[in-house]
């Protein structure tokens, strides 16, 4: 293979590379047009944001290059931060954490049997079954909280370990990242090193194949939901600590910004192909967008409709790719 | 017709292609002349599909001239390409399942005919015209293979095609459906209509064609009358050597029972059973539908069968999905390579190390290195031809894919391998080489089960042959005593 740089491998780059290179544009005019955006300031909200979606976009990704989909990581995120936020008081933070990770993992074990025994292999019937259950944890959550938000009520109890997952540092460097960057590692090393990494990659490669070849196909969906729900969960703690409050409704719209991260980084979309290293970038800059827009001054409404774009942009480009591979 | 053999229909003058990493054509030249049957055989990635998709559009052509009917031609679309008279008649057919017949003919140009309502009445004249009597108003889902070639022929009929391109018409037809669609081929010639006619089966060639061009690598070997080639000749122009036989002696040692298979119950299979002995192979007859796929799948555990007996060595399993079925030395070569055999995106090597994935994994990690070891000692061992093990495995030809496949299972040394069909779509070099290694595992002590659409190749390979038909054991031959009317009678005994 011989790696020389021509015109054209540029051309072809830039156009295997086209959403990721605007968003660097944008970030270039932004730096130009408003000064404000490389302050520490805003580079530090940049981060902030970056934490809970980073969580459930590395759960997303297993989801994906395993060919299939998780539309019910919000239903899950509202759920999760209610039932945490809301048992404190009564049993402690430590177990309201742990029983919020455990609903977290719950929730996606349930997805996955759901899968299994109505046989939703299919990407498309996974999207309508995990949509179906996002309204289901979303309903609950309603339901156990009256549909009222949940505070922390601040009364004798400590606090200290919850808002420090949204909040604290360790020196320099906080404590959600820290949390951000072992769940990378830990799902890296799985996806690169191990069988179950290597099944993932093979069921969304080509299901039928995997399994007569003797792959446990249906474990790996048992494992990959059960990671979304678990990475879901993470993220739901990290975002209710921030902002030491939960509501019932509070995860809406976040699957479809995973999702885009995870599109955005270059996992393909049918599954087989893909990487958390990849989503990384895929959520920075879909952050980032959404940061230079707001300093541009651009609405949170066209932002919706910039997003519902790119996300068809980017299907748009993955299915070319794979068309022309195809001959 | 007093024009045909001296005026081409078609010329293509030194015609190349490439693809990254491949020259899948060059400098081609052939002619085809009007209202003839002109044959084109070749190995699989021999250049047949691609010189076709460059005729029809799919495909640009690097350099070289193509004429058709006088005019030269040059870039053109799918749609212009039908629309100058020349269609192209694809293995698997471009129909709507879920529309009418009459409806299909006319696809895209209901408006050109008049309306919706129209087409049926348009596409009957059609229909009729080939002696074909599907209801124009039946849903295209409804149909056999064969009636749906008839509509896509009447379909390019409604083009007034003056040359008509069938891919491979036949991989999917019985016998008495290829005497029909033989009959419309010769009525078409008469038409003053030329046919090139792509196929493995030489026998078809040698039946209807008037010309045969051989391909081979991206050229033309030759291009010969029909009545000047032989057989051998044929063969060893495809494959670039002399292929004595087309199947290697038989091996005959035949030890005890190794598998003993009773009581298989579904929907289709009634009661099947039959035993399987060490260092075997058993053909297993029957039409497609006939229950041979679901049988071997049941064994192996792919399909969910209650109430199954399945004894290995004397000893009662339980297979309940491939896990266990590999488990207990049983491997399976499916009858869909790419859609049930390949994960395509990836590389030879994980195609190969697929099923020794587990032996692989210690405390839950891959060993890369002997990953790569079982790989190339495959593809080393199996001959597979690939640039590399990294090469992703959708651009090798069907043979060294299937023998990548096989090459799967073959790590794992399985007691039991079931072949599906093994050699479809495969060319003769390919077949050859899969046909000795069949021979070499029963010689190393293994059994094999065989299904094959191809008779002779049942009979040539196998030691004892069941038919199967509707479900249902029908018979037992030697393939050395029963003649092929006496096997296939029972395969038909409904």
């Amino acid at each position: 293979m011989d790696k020389k740089i021509t015109t054209q491998s540029i051309i072809a780059f830039a156009r295997n590379n086209l959403i990721i290179l605007g968003i660097f544009v944008l970030a270039i005019i932004t730096t130009f047009v408003e000064p404000n955006f490389l302050t520490v300031e805003n580079l530090q909200n940049i981060m902030r944001q970056f934490g809970p979606l980073i969580m459930l976009s590395l759960g997303m990704t297993f989801i994906i290059m395993g060919g299939f989909i998780d539309l019910s990581v919000g239903g899950i995120i509202s759920l999760v931060a209610v039932v945490t936020v809301s048992l404190i008081d009564s049993i402690g933070q430590v177990a309201a954490l742990i029983v919020g990770i455990v609903i977290g993992l719950i929730c996606g074990l349930l997805n996955s049997f759901l899968i299994i025994k109505g046989g939703a292999f299919k990407q498309s019937e996974a999207l309508f079954l995990t949509y179906g259950m996002s309204v289901v944890f979303t309903a609950v959550a309603l339901i156990y909280t009256g549909a009222a938000p949940v505070f922390l009520t601040y009364s004798k109890t400590d606090y200290s370990i919850f808002t420090a997952i949204g909040e604290g540092f360790v020196g320099p460097v906080s404590v959600s990242f820290i949390i951000f960057f072992v769940c990378l590692l830990i799902l890296y090393i799985i996806e690169s090193k191990t069988h179950i990494g290597r099944s993932i990659c093979l069921t969304g490669g080509n299901m039928t194949a995997a399994r007569l070849a003797g792959i446990p196909t249906e474990k790996t969906i048992v494992f990959i939901y059960a990671v979304s729900g678990i990475m879901a969960a993470i993220g739901a703690v990290v975002l209710a600590s921030r902002v030491t409050i939960a509501s019932p409704i509070m995860g809406k719209g976040y699957e479809t910004q995973a999702i885009l991260a995870v599109v955005v980084g270059g996992t393909a979309l049918l599954g087989g192909k893909g990487s958390v290293l990849r989503t990384v970038i895929g959520t920075l800059l879909i952050i980032m967008m959404s940061n230079c827009l707001n300093l541009l001054g651009v609405t949170t409404y066209i932002q919706y409709m910039l997003r519902g774009a790119i996300l068809i942009l980017a299907i748009w480009l993955d299915n070319r790719k794979q068309y022309s591979e195809g001959n | 017709m007093d024009k045909s053999h001296s005026d081409p229909i078609l010329e293509i003058k030194e015609v190349s292609k490439a693809f990254p990493g491949v020259k899948a054509l060059d400098r081609v030249s052939l002619e085809v002349f009007r209202g003839t049957i002109h044959g084109i055989v070749g190995e699989n990635g021999a250049g047949k599909s691609t010189l076709m998709k460059i005729l029809s559009g799919v495909y640009q052509k690097d350099s070289g001239e193509i004429f058709f009917d006088g005019n030269k031609i040059e870039d053109i679309t799918p749609v212009q390409s039908m629309k100058m008279g020349l269609s192209i008649i694809y293995q698997e057919l471009n129909l709507v399942n879920t529309m009418t017949v009459g409806e299909n003919v006319f696809l895209g140009r209901f408006s050109e005919m008049g309306g919706r309502k129209e087409v049926h009445a348009k596409a009957r004249v059609l229909l009729d015209s080939i002696g074909c009597k599907i209801d124009t108003e039946k849903e295209v889902s409804e149909l056999s293979v064969s009636d749906k070639q008839m509509i896509e022929i009447a379909k390019a009929l409604s083009f007034d095609s003056k040359l008509i391109i069938m891919d491979e018409p036949s991989s999917s037809l019985t016998a008495d459906e290829m005497l029909e669609l033989i009959k419309i081929i010769y009525d078409l010639k008469n038409k003053g209509i030329s046919i090139i006619y792509i196929s493995h089966k030489l026998d078809e060639i040698f039946d209807f064609c008037d010309v045969v061009t051989v391909m081979r690598d991206g050229h033309v070997i030759a291009t010969r009358n029909i009545d000047v080639i032989s057989r051998n000749e044929m063969i060893s122009m495809m494959v670039g050597r002399t292929i004595e036989n087309e199947y290697p002696p038989r091996p005959n040692y035949v030890g005890e029972t190794v598998l003993e298979v009773e009581n298989i119950n579904t929907k289709l299979l009634k009661n099947v059973h039959f035993n399987l002995k060490k260092g075997e192979i058993l053909g297993l007859v029957g039409l497609v539908g006939s229950g041979r796929t679901e049988t071997v799948r049941a064994i192996f555990g792919a399909d969910k069968v209650k109430n199954k007996s399945i004894q290995i060595d004397g000893k009662l399993v339980s297979i309940n999905n491939p896990i266990d079925a590999i488990k207990h030395g049983i491997a399976l070569v499916p009858e869909d390579r790419k859609i049930q055999g390949l994960l395509l995106q990836f590389s030879v090597d994980k195609n190969i190390s697929l099923a020794s994935l587990g032996e692989l994994t210690h405390y839950g990690f891959i060993n890369e290195k002997e990953e790569r070891d079982i790989s190339e000692r495959q593809i080393k061992a199996l001959n597979v031809k690939t640039p590399s093990g990294k090469t992703r495995i959708q651009l090798l030809s069907g043979g060294n894919q299937q023998k990548a496949i096989l090459g799967r299972w073959l790590e794992l040394k399985p007691k039991i391998l079931v072949l599906d069909e093994p050699t479809k779509g495969i060319d003769v070099g390919a077949k050859y080489e899969i046909y000795l290694l069949m021979k070499k595992i029963v010689e190393d002590g293994g059994s094999i089960i065989l299904i094959s659409s191809e008779l002779p190749e049942v009979l040539n390979m196998s030691n004892r042959v069941i038919t199967i038909c509707n479900g249902r054991i029908t018979g037992e031959f030697d393939p050395l005593l029963a003649s092929a009317d006496e096997i296939m009678a029972k395969a038909f005994e409904f």
